[in-house]
């Protein structure tokens, strides 16, 4: 009985998952698994992909500007990730209360995000601008001396970056979490309110708790996307001044579109995509720990 | 049909057509038949050359269908290698930046079409030179851009400063850039825009070694051009290279709406500032374009500059039937009809025999002093940079250098040593 | 005041006098990050009424020229109605079909155990690991085989089934309490049932949140349409805006036009669908 109980489960779990995975398994799974095995030859795209095996890799290893650009990945991986992760939480909560004009700023909020990132660029680049720009000129006045170059400077360009990053995905973030609010049952607080718990209380034993989920998924995303950071850093800084906001998917693209080396793209990319998988399992581990 | 024989109908036919230039039996009839040709180009709104070539080229092979398919100018070569890679790649396709030409030869995926250069005028021969690999030419230039220096009339004027009369060194260029500043109006003397070939491209094309040492990796020769261009930023007699990053400068805008009395641009610009003027995003004043400066006296008579050769090549995917048709179509873009109607709307054509060049000047608008006609005629174009399927990859190491530089971030001497490094790193030392 | 719970507060004998203090305080952080939000925003507005050379000048100028004719010129020298169609159509068909079979995908998921299924979960969040650049060409060269490429079915085949939507109803699903469909179970509520009668109105928020973010994303891709629409019929807003730069001549006052309007219905549906982010199952009735 337990085996045939088992059989229908499986059918039944499967059924709800097919539709879909028979879409991305066709479509994304086989080219993704076509990848890997490029990240072993020397394909330039029009010829035949040789089978070079552990070539590529040995060549990662001698290979500086993949370094430079891995280094420059986790640094703004490791800043950018737990900013936005607590800022747009603190943005949640502060628009998931009933202050006039609420609806309003939410939108507003989600805006960065929906506006061209042309105009993005644009527009941060000219604040950030040396000279002419609001940013340095606003320190000025408050008495800084040798204001930071922001993008055009080698040590500033990093935080410029991670600066619009986080401005931008701040929206993003905050409309899950705010989704997340929404699941825990008020009864919950009404509850700790009459056991006598404050305000920090009631965030640390109830809202933190309830958001888990939701924590887990974001904090996922986030460090996935970070990693994989390519747009951004195309149009404010294209990677310098120098390397020095050079990031992994961008020495990707550099690598396979421009210099026509597929297969050696292809390998750095199963390195960013090993990072990536590693840091995701670790998150899985505490996450289902801290939940068991 | 074996590729000799179809080869040599195909030669004979590009001979008949060029022998009856302009006349519809060109086609080998009986060949092909009505055949559908597509063409690849780039932003067709702001782009006319692509559809003005296809309905210049169909009106005389009434019995050649040609379609432009249009592809993204900023992603050309991603969408055209995705494409031939997928084998959807059109029949002849434009090779947009030299620095890419190695890659598709080089991954077989041009036809030899050196039977058609063959018989074409000899400035467009030489402009063909860069798309020559082991005596095979792969591609046929259509236009062929070099960077010109342009100056406002009226600001000179009112800066009373003596315009280029084609015998400037840079040392001349950088003390009327110095004198220029002071003028009423003008944010700086000159623009350099932020492009690393607007630096190093000269520096290509007028060192001795320039070709030499950039494919072996010894970037020394940069050093003085690099040095002279952070010496006018550094005395504001150009606008600073943070500052036009920053704001996303545009050279249409710096030169167009007058904020510099000069500037170092392609000869794409020419078409560019005319269309503008005419519409209004840039305002009406007197202006021309002379020659880049020159290292010293030695090259004043022919002054040479950089830029290089915009061609079509065939792909190597083509069906056979299309081959004559295709090589036909290469042959009228280069030969004088073509030219002439590119000239017609300001474009500098590969071909610059007499007939095309007083079509270029009776284009309305177009500065027509003798300077201008001599730097049109007497131009001598090097490549922006040297063709080899190591391009991509320098080009890649020494646009890092160049951020680094122009932005203060890392000395000149440093800044070049590092790519040298890097040079060894990625290609072998 | 229910959410009280969301406030940060670090002193308990304060309590009085912060409560009257809270909303000028509230205020002004929101105001303040508005501003800072907007700016671009308002910036692009500025942008689409001046003529192209004056896009970018130093110092930037916070003045428009009022050059209205580009909100004209956009909808006669381009293709515009086009572009905002194929978008209208791509975004809602890709939503659709995104929330149906990811919700449904992740109740098979989260609710259901069976053999494989973490590590078929692992497949799924493993694939938004690599980066699309990579595979990008092989994925090409495969919808090409398919006879995908240059259609707009070639959108959808790219967007509509991605992992980003089961792992987000999953996580969801997850918050949802095990006994609610414990007791569906024994009402004799089918598995299919249970999802659709319980699970899909419960994650009312969530969908509403992956609607919204999957339809910005479709409204918005670049990349995608770069390669594979090569057909100016099949243009979207974002690729069709990227016409009006051309290789030696860029019109940066009519892509802020268009930016502008392309903003403009996403903001719609943000403020329309705004009531389903912020009614929860605290709203809906639910008390276990």
């Amino acid at each position: 009985m337990a085996a045939s109980l088992r059989r229908r489960n499986a059918l039944i779990g499967l059924s709800f998952v097919l539709p879909n995975f028979l879409g991305f398994a066709l479509l994304t799974l086989v080219p993704v698994l076509a990848l890997f095995y490029l990240s072993f030859t020397n394909w330039n795209v029009f010829g035949q992909a040789d089978w070079t095996g552990l070539a590529n890799l040995r060549r990662l290893a001698g290979d500086r500007s993949f370094w430079t650009a891995l280094r420059n990945t986790l640094y703004f991986t490791g800043v950018h990730v737990p900013v936005t992760l607590v800022l747009s939480l603190a943005l949640a909560l502060l628009l998931n209360t009933r202050l006039r004009g609420v609806r309003f700023f939410r939108t507003a909020a989600f805006f960065p995000y929906i506006t061209s990132i042309v105009a993005i660029a644009a527009v941060w680049n000219m604040m950030f601008s040396p000279e002419t720009g609001p940013v340095n000129q606003l320190l000025g006045a408050v008495g800084v001396a040798g204001p930071p170059g922001w993008t055009n400077s080698r040590d500033w360009s990093m935080p410029s970056v991670i600066i619009v990053g986080v401005w931008r995905d701040l929206g993003f973030y905050m409309l899950l979490f705010l989704a997340g609010l929404q699941t825990i049952p008020r009864d919950l607080y009404e509850a700790a309110t009459i056991d006598g718990a404050g305000a920090w209380q009631r965030f640390r034993h109830v809202t933190l708790p309830g958001l888990r989920p939701t924590t887990f998924f974001v904090t996922v995303v986030l460090t996935i996307g970070s990693l994989k950071v390519f747009d951004l850093i195309l149009v404010l800084t294209n990677g310098g001044p120098g390397q020095s906001t050079l990031v992994l998917s961008q020495y990707i693209y550099q690598k396979g579109f421009v210099q026509n080396q597929f297969g050696y793209a292809s390998a750095v990319s199963v390195v960013l995509f090993g990072i990536c998988i590693a840091v995701t399992l670790v998150q899985f581990l505490v996450n289902r720990r801290r939940s068991a | 049909m074996d590729r000799s024989r179809l080869t040599r109908i195909a030669s004979l036919a590009v001979v008949a057509a060029l022998a009856l230039t302009g006349c519809s039996s060109g086609d080998s009839g009986d060949e092909s038949g009505p055949v559908t040709l597509t063409v690849g180009g780039w932003s067709l709104a702001t782009t006319p050359e692509f559809e003005l070539l296809a309905e210049g080229f169909q009106k005389s092979h009434p019995d050649v269908k040609v379609e432009v398919k249009e592809y993204d100018a900023a992603n050309y070569d991603t969408q055209m290698t995705a494409d031939l890679s997928a084998g959807s790649a059109p029949d002849v396709y434009p090779i947009k930046c030299l620095c890419t030409f190695a890659t598709y030869q080089g991954g077989g995926q041009l036809l030899d079409v050196s039977d058609v250069t063959g018989g074409l005028d000899e400035t467009v021969k030489s402009a063909a030179a860069p798309y020559t690999v082991d005596g095979a030419t792969y591609a046929v230039p259509y236009r062929e851009d070099g960077w010109f220096l342009y100056y406002d009339r009226d600001m000179f004027e009112a800066a009373k400063v003596d315009e280029p009369d084609g015998s400037w060194t840079w040392d001349d260029y950088a003390a009327a850039a110095g004198e220029l500043a002071k003028a009423p109006g003008a944010d700086a003397g000159t623009y350099t825009h932020t492009w690393a070939s607007a630096v190093q491209g000269f520096a290509n094309a007028q060192t001795a070694d320039g070709q030499a040492d950039f494919l072996a990796g010894d970037f020394a020769y940069l050093q003085p051009y690099y040095e002279r261009a952070l010496e006018l930023q550094k005395s504001k007699a150009a606008v600073d290279y943070g500052t036009a990053t920053t704001n996303t400068l545009t050279y249409q805008g710096e030169f167009g709406t007058q904020k510099v009395p000069m500037m170092l641009m392609g000869s794409w610009y020419i078409a560019t500032l005319l269309a503008q003027q005419e519409s209004g995003d840039a305002e009406t004043f007197d202006w021309g374009f002379a020659p880049a400066p020159q290292i010293d006296a030695s090259t004043l008579s022919s002054p040479v500059t950089f830029g290089g050769p915009t061609g079509m090549g065939i792909n190597a995917g083509i069906s056979d039937r299309k081959v004559d048709a295709a090589k036909e179509f290469l042959a009228y873009i280069s030969g004088d009809e073509g030219s002439t109607a590119l000239a017609e709307i300001g474009i500098t054509p590969a071909n610059t025999s007499d007939a095309v060049a007083e079509a270029f000047f009776a284009v309305e608008g177009m500065p027509d002093d003798e300077l201008a006609k001599s730097t049109f005629s007497t131009r001598v174009i090097r490549p922006e940079v040297p063709v080899s399927a190591n391009t991509p990859t320098i080009t890649t190491l020494l646009n890092d250098a160049h951020t680094a530089i122009m932005s203060g971030s890392s000395d000149v001497p440093a800044a070049l040593e590092a790519a040298k490094q890097e040079y060894a790193n990625q290609i072998g030392g | 005041m229910t959410l009280t719970g969301t406030r940060p507060v670090t002193d308990r004998k304060t309590t009085a006098r912060r409560r009257s203090l809270w909303p000028v305080v509230g205020h002004a952080a929101l105001i303040v990050a508005s501003l800072a939000v907007l700016a671009p925003f308002f910036w692009m507005v500025l942008s689409s009424l001046k003529t192209n050379n004056h896009v970018f000048t130093v110092p930037i100028r916070w003045t428009p020229d009022w050059h209205w004719s580009n909100y004209v010129d956009i909808w006669t020298r381009s293709g515009m109605v086009t572009w905002v169609r194929n978008t209208l159509i791509l975004s809602v068909v890709i939503t659709f079909l995104q929330v149906l079979t990811g919700s449904f995908a992740a109740y098979g998921f989260s609710r259901l155990r069976w053999p494989g299924r973490d590590v078929l979960f692992l497949a799924y969040v493993g694939t938004i690991a690599v980066p699309w650049q990579a595979y990008m060409i092989p994925q090409f060269i495969l919808f090409s085989k398919l006879h995908l490429s240059n259609t707009l079915w070639a959108m959808v085949a790219l967007q509509a089934f991605g992992a980003f939507g089961v792992f987000l109803m999953k996580q969801f699903y997850e918050t949802v309490p095990e006994e609610l469909s414990e007791a569906a179970r024994i009402d004799g509520l089918s598995e299919y049932g249970i999802w659709r009668r319980i699970m899909l109105p419960l994650s009312m928020p969530a969908i509403a949140s992956l609607t919204l973010l999957t339809f910005v994303n479709v409204w918005n891709d670049y990349l995608g349409p770069l390669i594979y629409l090569r057909d100016p019929d099949l243009w979207t807003i974002q690729i069709g805006l990227k016409t009006f730069i051309g290789q030696y001549n860029a019109q940066y006052a009519l892509i802020m036009t268009g930016s502008v309007l392309s903003v403009l219905p996403i903001a719609i549906v943000f403020l329309l669908g705004q009531k389903y982010f912020v009614q929860g199952i605290a709203t809906t009735g639910i008390k276990g």
